[in-house]
């Protein structure tokens, strides 16, 4: 066992603020076996390559040579466009209980795809731990939708980076589920190098029982008028914990750049914690800025508005968090998946 | 459209220097030696000696801070701690040196004191040279004076307050305070009391490789309200010269107390202040600031809520200029049930000055029914400067209504075109708009003091590149 | 009739986009124009190309006022030369009021102060006139006022800054009828034999109470009819589907 450090935030604040960094005091690497729960379905063939992960802000060195040395190693090379999307699914179970998962997309010029990567686990008891990273290069005129779906159940740990680039015109979309995980490390970077470049992310996270979430987002913008939209929705209940970091860095030069970053946490739980801290960094005047976040109990009118047609107080509240995740499983347009998702959340928030 | 030169602040006033003309001078460093000298001088309480080496004691063991701007400029052994003016506290200005005299009087203290000020304070260096309070709040039982004063007179009060607020171990530069502190203000404002003039202190810091290390202590008792406000300049010298005063406030249940500070150090000081209030049951603390001068600065006023209903509200502005770099903000714990805070804070960054705003808002467990608001808005006007926001948050219980938000951007072009079509100069559209950016801080200010904030907002409108 | 405004073979582009495409028009002191076109043609172009706002470059051609060449003027000392525009949508600028506005707007144009109490009377007059509360005066410019109280604000600001060509960009538009018969109203009351008008606009409501000299149809870049006022109810009942094909046939 040993101490490590995550998730550092790109600017230090006051130690005693406490949301510098994330640190783990029983860290322990598990051994690696082999990982073959994985279902692939995708009209593209996939490699078993890997491209070395080297992040720009540290995750810790320990995880990132585990990345790199990883039980999946998957090259997804769009060259064409894919009409279908591309799902991964990864299973842990009992016996492989160890994910050490290194996924690369690269979208080349001009095509269009949609890449599914969802991790869960067999049953609620699985003692799992996963440790993954997705690499995405968003080439020239690209349009690349990721969805990134954490379902483990609540006894695993999980360190999860997303590390993209994009280039000129591309449009890079994604769609993050976090939902499992005992404690889940989140790291999500993004190189907006490429002039009118697009990138948003949709998150909904839900922490409930002694669930820990860290989630530290950084978007860099060098390109002129690109363009950077980060929307977080999450809810806590019980003990739940969760810190999240998100900072969008207009770099000199990146003339009318435009950045959003929104989070907003609903509270279901006198004792739930949340902590927030949405940075703007700037050093370039001809761009937009905009940040906000918000953290709150469920407006009590609504509930009572609802429970007044006769819906219980704890279904209510699920209606709640359901309607204010709606916009984030509305960009799925895909409605099977939608309905595994509202599954997902009535069944997490009981 | 062409980038428009809008200039530094016009710091002409603030930049007469008078000769280095003291009376003492501490020889330079930091050392119980030091700290025993300065308390003999004074004359001091054994109390009051042992509190300045518990700082000392602080100093040594506390590292200097991990985040925040580059404090490697700062070296303790070329700072003298204590200046000692050639004056005594005076109560008539009339008895002020004539060359010490001078410079409150272009800086508009006696002026103002005339005309808007129920009382004043005046400090040169390490100590206050002159104090004045109307004879109606002398009547009323109201307490203005002088913090060496203070410790002998009212050594009760000032013993029970004195490092309650802040202590000694709250950071590097709150230690090294306490152990060589002099001068600064004591306020006592009693049951029911409604002070409606404001009193002002006011700091010069004249002596170069000096740092000036004021203590100011308020209590504003139950039911009683006060606008307190602090004004501090320097004239630029080619060393560096140190700030690290303290405030410590005390708002009692239902009382309320505005402390509004114009800051406007000259280019060479490192502000590195440290502000902090408790406020009881239905309290109200409002802090206005505008932080306009220093080479470096950290500053962020905390407001602890501790009693139920008390309030909070922040309303600030900071101006990075040419080799500033000003990193401001605030700190507040919502520490019992229906506590408020509300945040309005603006910058402004320009010719590569930095502007960081760094805010923390603690709500605890037991806050239930807490609000908390906090807004923030940076203009930057070229692409050299930088603007950063790095707000926190620890929300501890459901029942609460937080939110923040900042934006970010330059002066719009079809702002200026709109202003522009009215006849107005480029300009003088971009100097209208910055000023109207402001004016929300400027309108807190009394009339005298917000035209002061003009004039340090005093915008070139020449110089127009085609 | 003395001329005030003359624009010879004018070219615009919107980026790399050629909006006007050779247009010529000319205002004599005491009239009022008015131009008319389907949406995209260039009116609004044409209005913010006159005041030189920066979107627009012009590629070619000439802008003459009072038989000066303003070609190469920025757009504040085309103001003070006495144009001015009732904006589509105005700025809102946070924390500069009503009245100092136009005060400040007034000295840079007058250059010489204002006289202050002479200055709030006639202020206050104008405002009332225009059905405005007075209180607005110290708002902060069109800061969440409704669409039709900056449309009232940017014909105050046409009255009190008594420019010598007024033009209005769609100042009707998405205003209730009362609102534009007070529009109309101040237009009426600033029009006068020294000065000229050039209205842009949709419809032929706020044309009621107004005598036109002139009424011009801008389609494509360029205009391609000029009338007296009947021609403006003309395009009220039949649109512009006929002068488009006048435009492709001729």
């Amino acid at each position: 066992m040993e101490k490590v450090t995550l998730n550092e935030t790109p600017r230090r604040t006051s130690k005693s603020f406490g949301i510098n960094n994330y640190k783990i005091e029983d860290f322990e690497l598990p051994e690696v076996k082999e990982f073959t729960n994985v279902t692939i379905d995708s009209e593209i063939e996939i490699e078993h390559d890997t491209y070395d992960f080297k992040p720009k802000f540290s995750i810790g060195n320990k995880l990132v040579n585990q990345l790199n040395n990883g039980n999946q190693k998957l090259y997804i090379n769009i060259d064409k466009n894919v009409n279908e999307p591309i799902v991964i699914d990864f299973e842990l179970d009992d016996k492989q209980n160890v994910l050490i998962d290194n996924v690369t997309i690269k979208a080349e010029e001009g095509t269009n795809a949609t890449v599914i990567l969802k991790y869960k686990t067999q049953n609620d008891a699985v003692d799992a731990f996963h440790n993954g990273v997705c690499n995405v290069t968003a080439k020239a005129n690209s349009k690349l939708k990721v969805i990134i779906l954490n379902l483990l159940n609540k006894n695993s740990e999980n360190y999860y980076s997303m590390n993209n680039k994009t280039e000129e015109n591309a449009i890079l979309e994604y769609i993050i589920a976090d939902f499992g995980g005992r404690r889940t490390v989140t790291n999500y970077y993004s190189n907006l190098i490429g002039n009118t470049s697009n990138n948003s992310v949709n998150t909904m996270y839900i922490g409930t029982g002694t669930q820990e979430l860290d989630q530290n987002y950084i978007a860099e913008v060098y390109g002129k008028k690109a363009n950077i939209d980060i929307e977080v929705y999450g809810a806590l209940k019980d003990t739940a914990k969760k810190n999240f970091k998100g900072t969008i860095d207009f770099k000199t030069g990146c003339k009318k750049a435009i950045g959003n970053e929104n989070e907003y946490c609903m509270l279901l739980s006198k004792t739930a914690k949340s902590k927030a801290l949405p940075m703007l960094l700037c050093s370039e005047d001809d761009v937009q800025g905009n940040h906000s976040n918000s953290a709150g109990k469920i407006d009590e009118d609504k509930l009572y508005y609802i429970m007044a047609r006769g819906i219980s107080k704890k279904e209510a509240q699920k209606l709640i968090v359901k309607a204010k995740f709606s916009g984030v499983l509305e960009k799925l347009q895909d409605e099977d998946l939608k309905n595994e998702l509202i599954e997902e959340i009535d069944k997490r928030l009981v | 459209m062409a980038k428009t030169q809008v200039d530094d602040i016009n710091r002409s006033i603030y930049n007469i220097k008078n000769e280095d003309n003291y009376s003492y001078k501490m020889q330079k460093g930091l050392d119980e030696k030091i700290v025993r000298e300065i308390s003999s001088m004074k004359n001091e309480p054994t109390w009051m000696l042992e509190c300045r080496l518990k700082g000392l004691e602080m100093y040594n063991k506390l590292e200097m801070p991990t985040w925040g701007p580059d404090l490697s400029v700062l070296n303790m052994d070329e700072i003298s701690t204590y200046v000692k003016p050639k004056s005594e506290l005076n109560t008539s200005w009339e008895d002020v040196p004539e060359e010490i005299k001078n410079t409150f009087d272009a800086l508009g203290i006696p002026e103002a004191e005339k005309k808007s000020l129920a009382g004043v304070g005046a400090q040169y260096d390490s100590e206050v040279v002159y104090h004045s309070l109307q004879e109606d709040l002398l009547k009323q039982g109201v307490i203005y004076t002088d913090f060496e004063t203070a410790v002998k007179k009212y050594e009760n009060i000032v013993k029970k307050y004195f490092m309650k607020c802040v202590p000694a171990e709250d950071h590097k530069f709150a230690a090294l305070h306490y152990a060589v502190w002099s001068g600064g203000s004591f306020v006592y404002v009693p049951k029911g009391v409604n002070v409606e003039i404001p009193l002002q202190s006011y700091f010069r810091l004249n002596s170069p490789e000096s740092g000036q290390f004021e203590h100011t202590l308020i209590i504003v008792d139950e039911g009683a309200n006060l606008h307190f406000i602090e004004g501090c300049s320097a004239p630029k010298y080619n060393k560096v010269n140190l700030h690290a005063g303290c405030v410590e406030l005390f708002v009692k249940e239902n009382a309320r107390l505005r402390y509004s500070t114009i800051e406007n150090w000259s280019k060479n000081m490192l502000n590195l202040n440290t502000k902090k209030v408790i406020v009881e049951k239905n309290g109200v603390m409002e802090w206005v600031t505008g932080s306009f001068g220093s080479r470096i600065s950290m500053l962020y006023p905390m407001s602890i809520l501790k009693g139920d209903n008390a309030k909070m509200e922040y309303t600030g502005i900071s101006f990075a200029g040419e080799g500033q770099n000003l990193d401001t903000g605030l700190k507040v714990v919502h520490g019992a049930k229906n506590t408020a805070s509300v945040v309005s804070s603006k910058s402004i960054s320009k010719s590569g000055g930095i502007a960081t705003f760094r805010s923390n808002v603690v709500v605890a467990p037991n806050a239930d029914g807490s609000k908390s608001n906090i807004s923030c808005e940076s203009l930057m006007l070229d692409d050299w400067s930088v603007s950063d926001t790095i707000p926190v948050s620890n929300i501890g219980t459901d029942d609460v209504e937080f939110s923040h938000e900042a934006k970010i951007g330059k002066i719009s072009d079809e702002a200026i075109f709109y202003l522009m079509s009215r006849g107005l100069s480029e300009e003088e559209a971009k100097a209208m708009i910055v000023r109207g950016f402001a004016s929300p801080i400027s309108k807190e200010l009394p009339v005298e003091y917000a035209a002061e904030m003009n004039n340090l907002i005093n915008l070139e409108l020449e110089g127009a590149i085609g | 009739m003395e001329n005030l405004l003359k624009i010879k073979d004018l070219h615009v582009n919107a980026g790399e986009k050629e909006i006007l495409k050779g247009l010529n028009l000319q205002i004599n002191k005491g009239e009022v124009h008015v131009i008319m076109g389907p949406n995209g043609a260039g009116k609004s172009t044409l209005a913010n190309v006159i005041l030189n706002n920066p979107e627009y470059t012009r590629t070619e051609g000439d802008i003459i006022f009072e038989n000066e060449n303003i070609n190469d003027l920025r757009t504040d000392e085309r103001a003070k030369k006495g144009i001015f525009m009732s904006f589509q949508s105005p700025e809102e600028i946070p924390g500069i009021s009503v009245q100092n506005f136009i005060k400040s707007a007034k000295v840079a144009k007058d250059e010489k102060p204002v006289r202050i109490f002479e200055f709030k009377k006639n202020l206050e007059q104008t405002m009332k006139d225009l059905n405005m509360n007075v209180e607005y005066s110290n708002r902060d410019l069109n800061v969440g006022f409704s669409g039709g109280e900056k449309k009232k604000n940017e014909i105050l600001q046409m009255l009190m800054l008594e420019p010598k060509l007024a033009i209005l960009d769609e100042t009707d538009s998405g205003l209730d009828v009362d609102a534009i018969k007070t529009v109309s109203k101040g237009i009426n009351m600033y029009h006068n034999e020294n000065n000229g008008v050039l209205i842009i606009t949709h419809g032929t409501k706020i044309l009621e109470n107004l005598h036109v000299d002139y009424v011009h149809i801008l389609v494509n870049g360029k205009i391609i009819k000029t009338a007296d006022g009947s021609l403006a109810q003309e395009i009220e009942k039949q649109g512009y589907e006929a002068y488009r094909e006048e435009k492709a046939n001729g």
